[in-house]
């Protein structure tokens, strides 16, 4: 049996077939011993059985080899058969195992057999697929293209999702281009060069004052009618709250927002009520030594109704809070029509039902009402609770203010011609031409051809014949631009000349920047320099320290650990809680990015994803873990872990949050997920007729004992032998990630098991120390994703030596990740075609 | 490949319509918009995340003495206009991420190379109308949801049709015209994104010179896309001069796809009565809480019941409301008369109603809820299908057998071969 070979894709298969029409299938080397002598006798000893004639378990025959790689089939299966050898999966446990030294010259003879046959092919991989701008590359390029502020700007957001392979979200193959899609890149094209250009006169600043008046939303404006007269604005509920009572606060008298795209300068007045309050600390969930947090995010009141959750509000601020009546002021960037709202980062979970509960637990402290419904008990809980809350009395708001003026888009569209254009509203011809000819050469990330930009040009001079001013003409240039083929797509290989350095230098920076390059980059190119190991090593380094490299480490882990998922299953919110109070999602997400960011930074050895003795947490998140940290607020700590339970990336919640469904967790799809991610071995899918697993929790069985007897069956134990037992080290892991010794109702968990090698583990800090002896294989897992990720296309079997040279030579280094990014990106397949 | 000339795209400018344009089909449909057929067919297909519970979902008998299930009774009154289909499916695995094969029989990832690219029924039945009505179909509800959500409409480049996702967003499309100055605007803008299609379509050419076979095949999606957009953007000229429908009822509001679902459903036969579009579908997914009806636990949470009886009770009765309100817009459709005709608007629209999802307990993606209502097929009857593994029906033949009686001429449709046994015509 056998992992992974079957999943190659069929293309590759074609392709390498095409490319090898007339070589002669080549025959084993002639030293070292013959396969008919060592190779032979041990496949019919110990493997034909299963794999032969009468049986083909796993779909693998290998009673027909000869030892000659004939076809792709075969070198398939003679990797396999050496990869099984290598870790000692096959044969497995209970079947008669060959002795060492016999294992030892069949791996011999098959690796000389397959390094032989690798190197009598020189293309060993293909042309990279021509692949378009994914829709976050899309996004980020848009940015650095024009110097937008993207804070609450989203061009790609109306564009159809990209499609995945195998999580990736960079693979040419996969990334189609449809009607629906271009049709928005024409739209979105246009509304992204006006923000850009317009308007060429710097707006006035103006200021706007509010000091009462401060309706919130229907459910609590009728006590705050009558309690406060609508004199400051209350913040209750955090923003994660299921039906939120208070947890924006909009100033509805500027609902329309602001008048343009700015920097605003936002003053309040506000104060910290009852953070020290006399109710249990756990029945109120908030941190009575910890200063409030008040939170500015963008509204618009298009997008829903500004007291709710809205599709796009990034938290453009934050600021602690004294207790005391006090003044602050923060700068933010709103775009026109968005409006500040005021949000309550610590603070209360669900008021809505804590009326209730205070109404019930603590009756005696509230006057006697009419009701025990909701309007009476929210009366109470207003008026009299002492409830830990924000009051924000006066809010000034002034701007647009600008870094500069004409802000950098401008500046780079126009240069020194801005000016000029400002005052005369147009350019001379020549002007004209010379600004969309750098224009296209910065969007398409090369130098331009005549006959390109006489095409736009054609554009803007029918646009100007039919009247429009030569300003709009010209826009309508630069949004043609935005919707060529030279820009949507990454520089493919020219067929003759092979991928320029122009092309290299946008297949790195959209590896480690998901962007187009920068100016650095087009220089090297345009010398020719950009090709050298040395320059290339140094570019790393630069652009791994650039904060644009957190592109990288966001768009990879999606990719790579399936975090985009994160979130896609809901927790459930009875049972934790704690995940919608104390924004866990976030913090999770954050906890693995400032890991992956330390290894890169240090150049800490990738055993690290494996088992590690250090994490980052904030309070909250170390709460969830059960870990003490010196941290305060939202601030994220380097922790250093002194349990083996935490370290890596199977201890860390996101991982094991978008590995559960958010209800209860199954060893399966934990196992499935480690196979496919870390150790880059997928199982096969189910066969055909595989009664699912039906959870029933009523009783008598857990999942544990229900999968035992899945595994009784022959044809599922094949898999789930591997599937089952890096699950079940899991097990103490509940769906977010907290740490349990039990299901409830009295069933304990039981974490130990025993891999299909036969090595045993008793629980997740055991296991891990198995999974480290196979870091060669997670090292190779991790280089062909990287290789995937970067070049953008399929890594196949005809890469396995690259990789493979790539480990070798990251082995004699330190293993380091940051040497390991520098391997692939000085590598072979990341380097042609 | 089709090497598109600039000067064909200065007489699409120059005369508005176009006639002449050898990829145009649909134009020259447009160009008959105004025009009622005799006898139109309609499509509408209705999909939620999680399925139906199959213990309060399926009967116990077949044929037409069937009694019905706490999950069916709503329909009481219209045993009569619909079948009930048991053990079809489409053999996926997967549980939520394979739900969005529910319309398609392939899951998307496995959708490319297939001729018809993992494209959904109701979108193979709108490139069918084309541009005969103002809409050739209408996506509506949930853009996300659990693993994405529903995800149910595909086009042939195998991407997805992002959902309306509100009544007042579809009442707005349906009814309320442009004023003359965004009509003259968006008639500007077209002819602006024709002349930019011209430029961008010489880049690609001098592009895919240079490019290997792979790439410059890689580069055809780019071509077609740019005839897709030219033939919308002829579309979208002709429609500019044809008025919207006066519109019967106020604008709604947006309460929440679980308390929209009557104005969506009601937005939907004014859609289909007013000949707007022939084809519409409705996604049930994000936006759909269990929270609106006044039920404390999440739907999703109770859809892994885990057996426990008083979570099934929930689910049922979350599950119940949304087979009322489908119950509703039968009724509604009934009480249309369709124009030319003697029958009712349900007479001229199949509705199909079910999910991707068979139980969600186990989340499995077999013997999916299928029910098929109206559209002039005999009705009333609970109709099963072999269970064994090896003699198992493709739902994708009920497909072909709705696409048959949409006028489209095909007897495949993704895994269907054939059209279904023993669904006939009335």
């Amino acid at each position: 049996m056998a992992l992974s070979s079957k999943r190659i894709p069929a293309f590759v298969f074609a392709v390498l077939l095409l490319a090898w029409p007339a070589e002669r299938p080549l025959a084993a080397a002639d030293a070292a011993p013959s396969f008919e002598t060592v190779v032979r006798p041990f496949l019919n000893k110990y493997c034909v059985g299963c794999h032969g004639q009468k049986h083909q378990k796993g779909d693998r025959r290998f009673d027909r080899l000869t030892g000659e790689i004939v076809d792709d089939n075969s070198l398939v299966d003679l990797q396999d058969i050496l990869d099984q050898l290598n870790l000692s999966e096959m044969p497995p446990e209970e079947a008669t195992q060959p002795t060492d030294a016999e294992r030892r010259v069949v791996i011999q003879r098959l690796t000389t057999t397959i390094q032989d046959y690798h190197k009598t092919r020189e293309a060993s991989h293909q042309a990279a697929v021509l692949r378009r701008l994914n829709s976050r590359e899309y996004r980020n390029t848009v940015r650095d293209l024009l110097h937008l502020n993207m804070t609450m700007f989203d061009p790609a957001a109306t564009f159809p999702r990209d499609q995945t392979t195998e999580h990736l979200d960079t693979i040419g193959d996969t990334l189609v281009t449809s009607g629906a899609l271009l049709q928005q890149y024409l739209n979105v094209a246009e509304e992204v060069v006006q923000k850009a250009v317009f308007p060429l006169e710097k707006p006035d600043v103006q200021k706007w004052t509010f000091r009462d008046g401060f309706r919130q939303q229907p459910e609590i404006d009728q006590v705050h009618r009558t309690f406060n007269g609508f004199r400051h604005m209350t913040l209750y509920d955090v923003v994660g709250a299921d039906k939120p009572e208070g947890a924006y606060g909009p100033i509805h008298a500027f609902a329309d927002g602001v008048p343009h795209d700015g920097y605003y300068e936002i003053k309040l007045k506000a104060e910290a009520l009852n953070r020290r309050h006399d109710y249990p600390i756990e029945f109120l969930g908030t941190d009575p030594d910890e200063p409030f947090r008040l939170g500015i995010v963008a509204g618009n009141k298009d997008a829903g109704t500004l007291h709710l959750t809205q599709p796009v509000e990034p938290l453009l601020a934050e600021v602690e809070l004294a207790d005391e009546q006090k003044w602050y002021t923060v700068r933010v960037w709103l775009d026109a029509g968005f409006t500040p709202r005021f949000t309550f980062r610590n603070g209360l979970m669900d008021v809505r039902s804590l009326w209730g509960k205070l109404a019930k637990e603590y009756g005696d402290r509230f006057p006697k009402r009419k009701t025990k419904g909701i309007v009476d008990n929210r009366i109470n809980g207003i008026t009299h609770g002492n409830l830990p809350q924000i009051r924000i009395h006066e809010i000034e708001i002034e701007g647009p203010f600008y870094d500069e003026w004409p802000t950098a888009g401008q500046r780079s569209i126009f240069g020194d011609d801005f000016e000029e254009l400002a005052r005369a509203d147009t350019l001379s011809k020549a002007q004209w031409r010379d600004r969309l000819t750098e224009f296209a050469s910065a969007a398409y990330r090369r130098p331009v051809s005549t006959e390109e930009v006489d095409r736009v040009w054609k554009i803007v001079e029918s646009r100007r014949d039919t009247g429009r001013s030569p300003l709009s003409a010209f826009c309508d240039g630069l949004t043609a631009i935005l919707c060529s083929p030279a820009f949507l797509y990454l520089e493919s290989a020219d067929q003759k000349e092979g991928l320029s350095s122009h092309g290299l230098a946008s297949r790195l920076s959209y590896f480690l920047w998901s962007s187009m390059p920068d100016q650095e980059l087009r220089e090297l190119a345009a010398r020719g320099e950009l090709r050298q190991s040395k320059v290339l090593a140094a570019q790393v380094d630069r652009m791994l320290n650039d904060d644009r490299a957190d592109a990288f480490i966001e768009g990879f882990l999606d990719s790579w650990l399936t975090l985009r998922d994160l979130g896609a299953t809901p927790p459930d919110r009875n049972a934790f809680r704690s995940f919608y109070h104390y924004d866990l999602d976030s913090a999770m997400r954050q906890e693995t990015r400032l890991f992956v960011r330390e290894l890169i930074q240090q150049n800490l050895s990738i055993d690290n994803f494996l088992d590690s003795d250090f994490t980052f947490l904030n309070k909250r998140l170390a709460e969830h873990y059960g870990i003490v940290s010196s941290s305060t607020g939202n601030e994220f700590q380097k922790v250093l872990l002194t349990d083996r339970r935490r370290g890596g990336l199977l201890g860390q919640a996101s991982i094991l949050t978008v590995t559960a469904n958010g209800i209860d967790t199954s060893p399966v799809v934990r196992g499935v997920w480690l196979l496919e991610n870390i150790l880059g071995t997928p199982p096969s899918p189910p066969p055909p007729d595989v009664e699912p697993i039906d959870p029933d929790v009523r009783g008598a069985t857990t999942i544990r004992d229900q999968l035992e007897k899945h595994r009784r069956i022959a044809s599922c134990n094949d898999c789930h032998r591997k599937i089952d037992p890096p699950g079940f080290a899991l097990e103490n892991f509940d769906p977010i990630g907290g740490w349990r010794t039990s299901y409830g109702r009295g069933k304990p968990i039981d974490s130990s098991g025993q891999l299909s090698t036969g090595q045993e583990f008793k629980d997740v800090a055991d296991f891990k120390l198995l999974l480290l002896a196979r870091k060669d294989q997670f090292a190779r897992a991790l280089t062909t994703k990287l290789l995937a990720y970067s070049s953008g296309r399929h890594v196949g079997l005809s890469d396995r030596p690259h990789v493979d040279e790539i480990i070798n030579n990251l082995n004699q280094q330190r293993s380091g990740f940051r040497d390991l990014i520098k391997l692939v990106v000085t590598s072979d397949p990341f380097l042609s075609p | 490949m089709i090497i598109h000339s600039a000067d064909r795209r200065s007489f699409l400018k120059a005369a508005g319509v176009c006639l002449a344009l050898p990829t145009l089909e649909s134009a020259r449909q447009a160009a008959r918009a105004d025009r009622p057929e005799a006898s139109p067919r309609r499509m509408v297909c209705v999909g939620n995340e999680f399925g139906m519970h199959p213990g309060n979902f399926w009967p116990k008998q077949t044929g037409s003495d069937y009694e019905l299930t706490p999950l069916l009774e709503p329909l009481a009154p219209h045993k009569n206009n619909f079948t009930l289909f048991s053990h079809l499916d489409h053999g996926l695995k997967g549980g939520h991420f394979a739900i969005h094969g529910f319309l398609t029989g392939v899951k998307a990832a496995e959708a490319r190379g297939l001729p018809g690219g993992g494209m959904s029924v109701d979108q193979r039945a709108a490139e069918f109308v084309g541009s005969r009505t103002r809409f050739p179909s209408l996506t509506i509800g949930s853009e996300y949801g659990l693993h994405g959500g529903c995800q149910m409409s595909w086009t042939r480049t195998g991407t997805r049709v992002p959902p309306i996702p509100g009544p007042r967003e579809l009442f707005r499309q349906l009814f309320v015209e442009d004023s003359a100055a965004g009509k003259k605007q968006a008639e500007e803008r077209i002819h602006l994104q024709a002349s930019i299609l011209d430029a961008v379509l010489g880049d690609a050419n001098s592009l895919k010179r240079t490019l290997s076979r792979n790439d410059a095949q890689k580069l055809d999606e780019y071509f077609s896309s740019v005839r897709d957009v030219e033939t919308k953007l002829t579309l979208d000229q002709q429609w500019l001069r044809i008025p919207k429908p006066k519109a019967p009822i106020d604008e709604p509001t947006n309460k929440g796809l679980t308390l929209d679902l009557p104005a969506l459903y009601e937005l939907i036969a004014l859609a289909l009565q007013t000949d707007s579009t022939r084809v519409a579908t409705l996604e049930i997914a994000e936006g759909f809480v269990s929270s609106a009806l006044g039920i404390k636990q999440g739907y999703h949470g109770l859809s892994h019941h885990g057996k426990v009886k008083e979570s099934i009770e929930l689910l049922v009765q979350i599950e119940r409301y949304q087979v009322e309100q489908f119950a509703g817009f039968l009724d509604r459709l009934r009480s249309i008369r369709e124009p030319n005709s003697d029958g009712t608007l349900l007479d001229s629209t199949m509705v199909l109603f079910g999910s991707g999802m068979g139980d969600a307990n186990s989340h499995t993606n077999n013997d999916l809820p299928i029910i098929l209502a109206g559209g002039g097929f005999r009705h009333g009857e609970h109709k099963e299908y072999p269970k064994a593994s090896n003699r198992r029906v493709p739902l994708c033949n009920l497909f072909v057998s709705m696409l048959q009686r949409f006028g489209v001429e095909t007897d495949q449709f993704s895994q269907g071969t054939t059209t279904l046994t023993g669904l006939e015509l009335v």
